[in-house]
Order: C-alpha cells, then sequence, then structure tokens
C-alpha cells in the first residue's frame, strides 16, 4: 500500500512543483503583501508591517465600495442572461435536425475569440460616431446617435453585452452536454404519464439539468468576479468608475500607482468572496447529487 | 411542421446572435479608410487590402501570432502531460485526500490573476526568466494545471478498470499501463482538455501583458491590445488583426466541435 | 573508375556542406558582433520625420550602431504602465525611453530614471525652456531631457468664424456664446460647438486644469502640500464645464474621447472649436488627413472673466533607463535628438513645437510655423500638473472627480470636491516626510 502512495507521489510531483512555485507561493506571497505598505515609487518608504490596515482601508474606502457594487452588479446580471440565452442555445441544438452540426460550429465562435479581440469589436460596435449599435437604432439620423461607453449608465450595461455575448455559447455547451446525458426513456415515461412539453421541461429536464446547471454557474462566477480584460480595453474603468469592476482597480493600485500591499489586499478580498460564494454553490451541488434521478 | 418551422426560427437567431457582431468587424476589416470613418456607417465594404497590409507590415502581425502559437503550445503540452500523469494518480490510486486536493486546485484557480501577477512576476524576475518564453509558459502551465486535472481526473475515472487490471497482472508497470491501455482510451477526453488549455492560453491576455515587454517576444492578445496610433484609433488595422487572428481558432473549432461537445459532455456532467 | 567518381563527389559534397556551415555561421557571428545595438522605446509616429529620419541620420553618424524603436501605445496613461512594468521587470533591453512631462519625479524618487546631471550641465539646460526643465528636475537632479514641448491650445475654424462675423474669443463665457450662435444659423445636425478630452484618464486633468487655473484656481498648494480642489473658484470652473459646455455645445460622447477621437471630430469639419495640444496643427492643415485644411486658427485658450489664459503644459522628454548596460551610447543618441540642428529639423518637419528657445527666434523656423511666435509666451507660461512622485494616485483621484461630476449632472460638487480633497491630502501625506535629498 505505501507502495503505492510513494508512486502516485511520484505521478503527481511534477504537478505539485508547478502549483507549490506559480500558484501556493504567489497567492500566499499576496496574502503576506496584504499585511505590508509598500509602495514602489516611495522606495524611501520602506516596506512596513501595518497589520490589518489595508484591510480596515479598503472596508472603510468609497471607491472600493463602489467597486465592488459594480462588480457584484455585473455577476448578478450577467449570470442569469447567460444561463438563460445558454439553455435557449441548447435546447434548440438537442433538437436534431439538419445543419445542427453547423449550428454548434457557430456558436462556438464567440468563445473561441480571444476577448481581447471581442472587446476591440464591442468597443468598434459601440462607436459613438462609426458603430453598428447606433447604425441600428437610427440609421442614418447622427444627431441622435448615443455614446453607450460615455454614459455612466450604459457603459456597464456594454461591458455586459460584450461579455455575455462571448460566455453564453460556453454555457451552452455545458447545458447541452447535461441534456444528452438524459435518457431518452425518461421523457417516454413522462409523455406516457400525460405531461404536457411544458411540464416536461419543468419537471424532469430541469431537475436533471441541475448539476450542469450549477458546474456553469460555479465557474462563470468565478470568472465574472475577476473580469479585467473587458474594462481594460473597453473603458479603462471609466466614465466616472461606472466600470471600475476590482480587478481593474486593484490593477490600477498595483500596477499604475504601485501601491502594492492595498492593491494585495484588494485582490484577496476579491479571492475570499469567491471562495465563499464557491463553498455556497458546492453545497448545492452536492444536495442536489444526493437526491438522484428522479423517477 | 410548425415545430421544425420554430428550430429554424430559433436557430437563424441563434445564428445571428453568434456571427452578426464578428461579421462587423470582419467586413470592417476590408472597407478604405474612407468608408471606415463614414457616417451613417457602410455595410458591405469594397474590397480594400490597405489594413490588411499595414497590419501586417507596420504591425508586426505574423510576429504575434508566431509567438502566440510557440508560448500556447508548449504550455499546452506540457499541461497535459503533467496534468495527465497526475489525474491517472488521482483517478486510480485510491489516496484519501483526491478530493481535497481537486477542491483545493478549484480554489487555486479562483484566485484574481491580477494579484498573484505581482509574486509570480517577481519570481520570474528571481529566476531571470522575465521577457523569456519559458517564464511564460512557466506561468500558464501552473494557471492551467487546475483545470486540466480535474477534467482529466473525471475522465480516467470513467475508464473501467478491467483491462488495466489484466495488463497489471500481466506485468506491466503502472506507468505502462498508463500509458498504453489509459491514454488511448481517453483520448477524447484528453483532447478535450488541451484544447480547453489552448483556447485559454491563446486567449490570455493579464500576464502576457506583465511578463513579455519585448515586442519580438509579444502575444497576439498584447499586440492587438497595445495596438498604437497617435492620430486615430487605428480600427481598420485592429480589425484586420483580429480576424486574422481569429480565422484559425475558428477553423480549429469547426474541425472538431463534435469532439469537443462529447468531450465536455462526459466530464461536465460526472464531474 | 566509378567508385572514384563517387568518392570524389561524395568528398566534394561534404566540403561544400561544410562550407555552406561555415559562411553560415560566420555570418550569425558577423550580425552578433558588429552591431551594437540601442533600444529605444516610444510612440509610434504618424510623420517618418519624427523618429524614423532622425535615427536614420543618427546610425549614419555613429556607424556599427543600430537603433532598435519599440512601438507602445498612444495613449500616456497605458505607455506609462508599459514602460514602468519594463523598468519594475529590471529590463536591460530597454537604453532610451520617452516620458511624458508628469512622469519624471516618479521615476527619479523609484529609482528607475538615471540621473543625467554628469552628461547634461546647467549652462546646457539653461539653452532650453525654463518650464519643462523644471518638470524634469528632482531634488537638484535633471533626470530627462527635453524633446518638445506641448501646451493646449484652442483651435478654431476661421471660415465659419468669419463667415458669422464673429471674432476670436477671449473668455470662455464668450466662447460658449459664439458656438451657440453659429449653431443655431449654420443649421448642421452633425456640427457641434467643442471637442475636447473628457474621458476618465490623464488627458481629463489636463483639459480641467486648464478651466480650473484660468478661473484663478488651483489643483493643489505645492508648498503646503495639500489640495486646493475645493477652492471656491475651482469648483466655479468645473460647476462651469459640467451646465455650459458638455451636453450643450460638446456632445455628450466626448466623455470617452481621448486626443485621437476629439482630434477626428474637428477634422472631419464637426466641430467649431477644438482643444488639443500643437500637434493637431499639422494635423488639421494636411488635406490628406483633414477636410478643414487651410480653413483653421489657432490661439491661446481662453480664460474666465477676471483671470487669465492657462495652458497644461505636456511633453516629452528623453530619459535613460538605470538599468541600461550602454549608458553613454544612450546619452550620445540623446544628446543627438534634443541637439539644436535636430529639434530645428523635427520642428519644420512636424510642426510639434520645440524644447529649445532659440528655436523661437529662428528666421527658418519662424517662417514656416509663425505661429510660434505668438505662442512663445503660451509655452513659457504653460503650467505643470503636480511634480511629485505620488503623481499617479493624485491624478487617479483627480480623474474619478471631474469624469463622476461631468458624467452624472446631478452629483453634488461641493461633496465630491470635498471627498477628493481629502483624499489627495491623504497621498500628499506620504511625501511629506520624504528624506533630504
Amino acid at each position: 500500500m505505501r507502495s503505492s502512495h510513494r508512486l502516485a507521489l511520484l505521478f503527481l510531483l511534477p504537478s505539485l512543483i508547478f502549483v507549490s512555485l506559480f500558484a501556493f507561493y504567489p497567492i500566499f506571497e499576496s496574502f503576506r503583501l496584504s499585511f505590508y505598505r509598500s509602495i514602489l515609487t516611495l522606495p524611501w518608504l520602506g516596506q512596513k508591517m501595518v497589520g490589518w490596515e489595508n484591510y480596515t482601508d479598503l472596508w472603510t474606502d468609497p471607491v472600493a465600495a463602489e467597486s465592488l457594487r459594480t462588480t457584484l452588479f455585473f455577476v448578478v446580471t450577467t449570470i442569469p442572461l447567460e444561463l438563460s440565452f445558454g439553455l435557449g442555445m441548447a435546447l434548440v441544438m438537442n433538437e436534431v435536425f439538419r445543419g445542427r452540426g453547423l449550428l454548434r460550429a457557430v456558436i462556438l465562435i464567440p468563445w473561441a475569440i480571444p476577448t481581447v479581440v471581442s472587446s476591440q469589436m464591442w468597443r468598434f460596435i459601440f462607436n459613438d460616431r462609426y458603430g453598428l449599435f447606433n447604425f441600428l437604432l437610427f440609421g442614418g439620423d447622427a444627431s441622435r446617435y448615443l455614446a453607450p461607453l460615455a454614459d455612466p449608465t450604459l457603459a456597464p450595461l456594454a461591458i455586459i453585452v460584450a461579455e455575455v455575448w462571448k460566455t453564453a455559447p460556453f454555457v451552452a455547451l455545458i447545458v447541452l452536454a447535461g441534456l444528452q446525458s438524459i435518457p431518452d426513456e425518461v421523457y417516454e415515461a413522462a409523455s406516457i404519464d400525460g405531461a404536457t412539453s411544458w411540464q416536461q421541461f419543468r419537471y424532469v429536464t430541469l431537475p436533471l439539468l441541475r448539476p450542469a446547471l450549477l458546474l456553469a454557474l460555479l465557474f462563470r462566477t468565478i470568472d465574472a468576479l475577476r473580469v479585467f480584460d473587458l474594462v481594460y480595453v473597453m473603458t479603462q474603468g471609466g466614465p466616472a468608475d461606472a466600470t471600475n469592476v476590482l480587478s481593474f482597480y486593484g490593477y490600477k493600485k498595483i500596477f499604475a500607482e504601485g501601491m502594492v500591499g492595498y492593491g494585495s489586499a484588494i485582490a484577496v478580498g476579491v479571492f475570499l468572496i469567491s471562495l465563499i460564494l464557491s463553498l455556497v454553490y458546492l453545497r448545492i451541488l452536492k444536495s442536489s447529487r444526493l437526491e438522484g434521478i428522479p423517477r | 411542421m410548425k415545430r421544425t418551422a420554430m428550430m429554424a426560427i430559433f436557430s437563424l437567431g441563434i445564428a445571428v446572435y453568434c456571427l452578426v457582431p464578428y461579421l462587423w468587424f470582419a467586413l470592417t476589416s476590408w472597407k478604405s479608410p474612407a468608408e471606415l470613418t463614414a457616417i451613417p456607417p457602410q455595410l458591405i465594404p469594397s474590397f480594400h487590402w490597405d489594413f490588411y497590409r499595414s497590419a501586417l507590415e507596420e504591425r508586426g502581425l505574423l510576429r504575434y501570432i508566431a509567438n502566440s502559437i510557440i508560448v500556447a503550445g508548449a504550455a499546452t503540452g506540457i499541461t497535459i502531460a503533467i496534468g495527465a500523469v497526475a489525474a491517472y494518480a488521482l483517478a486510480r490510486f485510491q489516496l484519501p485526500w483526491t478530493n481535497a486536493y481537486l477542491l483545493l486546485l478549484l480554489a487555486i484557480s479562483m484566485f484574481p490573476q491580477i494579484a498573484i501577477a505581482g509574486p509570480v512576476w517577481s519570481l520570474l524576475n528571481h529566476l531571470d526568466w522575465l521577457n523569456t518564453y519559458r517564464g511564460l509558459v512557466a506561468a500558464y502551465i501552473a494557471l492551467s494545471l487546475p483545470l486540466a486535472t480535474l477534467i482529466l481526473t473525471t475522465f480516467f475515472r470513467e475508464v473501467p478498470h478491467e483491462i488495466e487490471e489484466a495488463a497489471l497482472i500481466d506485468g506491466c508497470s503502472r506507468f505502462q499501463a498508463f500509458y498504453k491501455i489509459v491514454l488511448p482510451i481517453s483520448a477524447p477526453g484528453i483532447f478535450t482538455a488541451a484544447l480547453l488549455v489552448f483556447i485559454y492560453t491563446w486567449n490570455e491576455f493579464f500576464f502576457a501583458l506583465i511578463v513579455l515587454t519585448d515586442p519580438n517576444l509579444q502575444t497576439l492578445p498584447v499586440g492587438i491590445a497595445l495596438f498604437p496610433g497617435e492620430y486615430t484609433m487605428p480600427w481598420g488595422e485592429i480589425a484586420a488583426a483580429s480576424t486574422l487572428a481569429t480565422l484559425p481558432l475558428i477553423a480549429l473549432t469547426l474541425l472538431f466541435q463534435r469532439g469537443i461537445v462529447r468531450g465536455l459532455a462526459a466530464g461536465a456532467v460526472k464531474g | 573508375m566509378n567508385s572514384l567518381v563517387v568518392k570524389a563527389g561524395r568528398c566534394h559534397a561534404r566540403n561544400l556542406c561544410r562550407l555552406t556551415a561555415l559562411i553560415f555561421l560566420c555570418s550569425l557571428g558577423h550580425s552578433f558582433a558588429a552591431e551594437t545595438q540601442l533600444r529605444f522605446v516610444t510612440w509610434k509616429s504618424e510623420t517618418a520625420q519624427l523618429w524614423d529620419q532622425p535615427i536614420a541620420d543618427f546610425e549614419k553618424q555613429n556607424p556599427g550602431v543600430k537603433v532598435i524603436r519599440e512601438i507602445g501605445p498612444q495613449s500616456s496613461t497605458q505607455l506609462h504602465d508599459l514602460i514602468t512594468q519594463k523598468l519594475k521587470n529590471r529590463d536591460t533591453e530597454m537604453d532610451v525611453f520617452v516620458m511624458d512631462v508628469i512622469w519624471p519625479a516618479e521615476f527619479a524618487s523609484a529609482g528607475w530614471a538615471l540621473p543625467l546631471d554628469r552628461f547634461f550641465a546647467l549652462a546646457e539646460q539653461k539653452q532650453f525652456l525654463d518650464a519643462p526643465i523644471q518638470a524634469n528636475r528632482y531634488r537638484g537632479q535633471i533626470f530627462g531631457v527635453p524633446l518638445f514641448v506641448d501646451a493646449g491650445l484652442l483651435y478654431y475654424r476661421k471660415d465659419l468664424l468669419e463667415k458669422y462675423g464673429v471674432p476670436p474669443p477671449r473668455t470662455w463665457p464668450e466662447l460658449v456664446e459664439e458656438a451657440k450662435t453659429i449653431l443655431a444659423q449654420e443649421k448642421d445636425p452633425q456640427l457641434v460647438g467643442f471637442s475636447g478630452q473628457f474621458k476618465q484618464y490623464e488627458g481629463l486633468v489636463c483639459n480641467m486644469m486648464e478651466f480650473v487655473l484660468s478661473n484663478g484656481g488651483n489643483l493643489w498648494n505645492e508648498k503646503q502640500l495639500v489640495s486646493t480642489l475645493n477652492q471656491p473658484r475651482a469648483l466655479e470652473a468645473v460647476r462651469f464645464v459640467r451646465d455650459r459646455i458638455i451636453g450643450q455645445i460638446a456632445h455628450r460622447g466626448v466623455l470617452a474621447y481621448e486626443e485621437p477621437e476629439s482630434l477626428v471630430l474637428f477634422t472631419e469639419g464637426r466641430a467649431i472649436f477644438h482643444r488639443n495640444w500643437p500637434y493637431a496643427w499639422n494635423v488639421a492643415n494636411d488635406s490628406q488627413r483633414s477636410k478643414i485644411a487651410g480653413k483653421i486658427g489657432m490661439m491661446p485658450l481662453p480664460y474666465f472673466p477676471g483671470g487669465k489664459g492657462v495652458a497644461a503644459l505636456g511633453g516629452w522628454q528623453l530619459a535613460i533607463s538605470r538599468f541600461s548596460k550602454k549608458s553613454e551610447l544612450a546619452w550620445r543618441f540623446v544628446a543627438f535628438m534634443t541637439g539644436h540642428a535636430m529639434q530645428k529639423r523635427i520642428t519644420l518637419s512636424t510642426g510639434r513645437a520645440p524644447a529649445r528657445a532659440a528655436l523661437y527666434n529662428d528666421r527658418e523656423v519662424l517662417d514656416q510655423l509663425p505661429q510660434l511666435k505668438s505662442l512663445w509666451e503660451t509655452f513659457k507660461q504653460a503650467v505643470p500638473r503636480p511634480t511629485t512622485p505620488v503623481y499617479v494616485p493624485l491624478s487617479n483621484i483627480m480623474q474619478r472627480y471631474f469624469s463622476s461630476v461631468l458624467a452624472l449632472p446631478d452629483t453634488n460638487i461641493d461633496k465630491r470636491a470635498a471627498l477628493a480633497a481629502r483624499d489627495m491630502d491623504r497621498v500628499l501625506d506620504l511625501v511629506r516626510e520624504a528624506p533630504a535629498p
């Protein structure tokens, strides 16, 4: 038994090395730095251990509070949209019809495009002079053109549109996989019992999809909390900090202002939020698995 | 009949949703500079290649693509190699702490990149690996290992034990059983994991931005994000570069779409 | 006989291979050994005369040296992040780089820029305009050599103003009135009154600073190291911009504009007045790039009644990285690019305002760019943004404040200003106890 454990460790060793060096260590460093005052442009201040000061400052920082609100708004809006669009797409693709393969390929396109590319693309679509968005809404009447990326109310929505466009297909794939694993007999039995299409969907499909949906929810929530690329390319946090999500705020602090300690505290904050949410999801996921397949 | 019609409409809707934004951008890349700034915007361009020429010649697009291929390729290859071996151990060796380890991997992947970027950068600095391919590849391996390990572990768990047991009894070592039996059977899963890792590392922006500051080494996302322009926003060139950058990816996904779906099916549901 | 031929053939082939390999290796050695590379990081210029020509000349004068130009983003904010990342990386692959006028204090304090005092004597420093030189000094040392000077200017459509018999405006309220008059009579739905840079980025601080200071207010009190954003004159100026300009004579889209977008609006003939740096003059007069070539005028920025016109000091300087292994060669390049002859060449070919004072009296320069004579005063009096190592955090606070107030018309300016001032003071406290140089 012990020799097999030793062998197992050997198999795991390369993995462990990488993960320790480039994941454990940096996360630990990040935690550690959050307890220091470290400002790169003022090296004569030295690196002073300041305990919880960064965290108390963060707690009372109105910009951070606003940033948290913005980030949570982003998460709470994109996730339901992605899930419903993804579910809809998956339901359509689950039907057998000609050209299904082609459609599946098409919906992978948004997902395959690099985020920085799709960000530039959406930035151009929302351009206040030459963009497709204004053209579709107002045709040639340039006097009525909007400037979504210059409006604090519309800019976050523009980012959300760009995000959902890209990730709904990914959700659709996961849900499709889940749909395809539901055996036909279940539906047949339900039909025999007299269930309508809608009832079948609500009482058979949805419950059986729960694991897949929760998995999609888990991955998407973690990613949405960390969104950065879109903001960096499309708005740089503006206008009026309307798109200043936590990751971008942390980036500004660490990389632009050189305030490494404070920026690390922001990152730890994001991590803790992700952790809590993930634990909640995993709880729900585990309990739904235990329920088993309804009969 | 009605159902088919509805399906057709929905399918069309989905196709429009996915394609129109991309097509609009791609069509922009073929406009002439005057058409680009026309108000109202023109839908169908006259086919000018100016922007492509500019993007390729003046902005070094091919070099960015080459760098991306090198970095993403190396990262994917090594990640799958290391991850598969680790996943096999986790799936087969009945270790008591398997689930805890997997959860830990999940937790690691949740940490915001901006925070670990700093320490990763200073680590690479100590190793003198900044502004090198191996530096970025090392970071990418660490970033993709959690996801790859999770997916692969799930796949390996599904492989029936019997064939392996038979081989072990016949005198094969564990590694040989892994190499010669489990790997070929799990090819779809491995392929899926590889594709996911490749797309992730191909699209990754932030680490590439801070690790590679030498333009000879920079990858495609960084190249496109930093497209300079002194007087005007070079939308034409950006559109051209983006179209060029995404065509290989699109070709890949079109070719392998069935494999992707099947792979995700096995992984997502069982996982 | 045959086998001999074959053997000879094989021998011949082997020798050929060896020869090829030798030539290949030699060529490699040649390219590595004979050439010294100097790496220069800057933004791309649309005019080859700005970097390409001078670099080619330098290489001709210094055989064996190749200057590799690395292109960064046009946005000063993004360029800053890129260059500082290299410096944090202790990147030895960067020798010379451009510095925006607001970076020297930061780079000096962080130990990123090489002090240039041993190369750049005080007597030579006096050949340049005073304001940029001061911006390059930190605690008694100099860290950059000014290449060209920028100051905010007002551009206007001479043809439109003449058409309606309206003189170039002296004050901001005059500008607003004139814009409204022209707009009402032109009846062109695509025409706007004013185009400026109001996106939440560094340029916003420049634009707003010009309004605030021309009303007699200020961003900070340098001696006391406190913010003055919440003083009445500053508040008044900001209120004016929010209520009379944004959404009135300037469409709300300017809240997402940096220099490129705002300039395009002007060169497409869709704006009456435009605020930008001196480079815009050449672009707007270039008939290939602009629809209004020859129809524009340029003048110092307006002021508020009782105040005086203020231009934000901009401009770019050349600096040497502290981690460069070729500082002597780097200095030779810097001296070349900022020398009298080269600055004159650049000025004549790009229209950018030189940093060397003598060129403002040079007949050739004034022949081609007569406006430089009238702008001399503007440049001499251009006001720098706060010169302190913590300028970036200060700027972020100000950007946040200005953008919030301009983009959200219902915000309470006084409250926001008070908050911004408080945040700025906290940052300034950090440098209060700076050690003596």
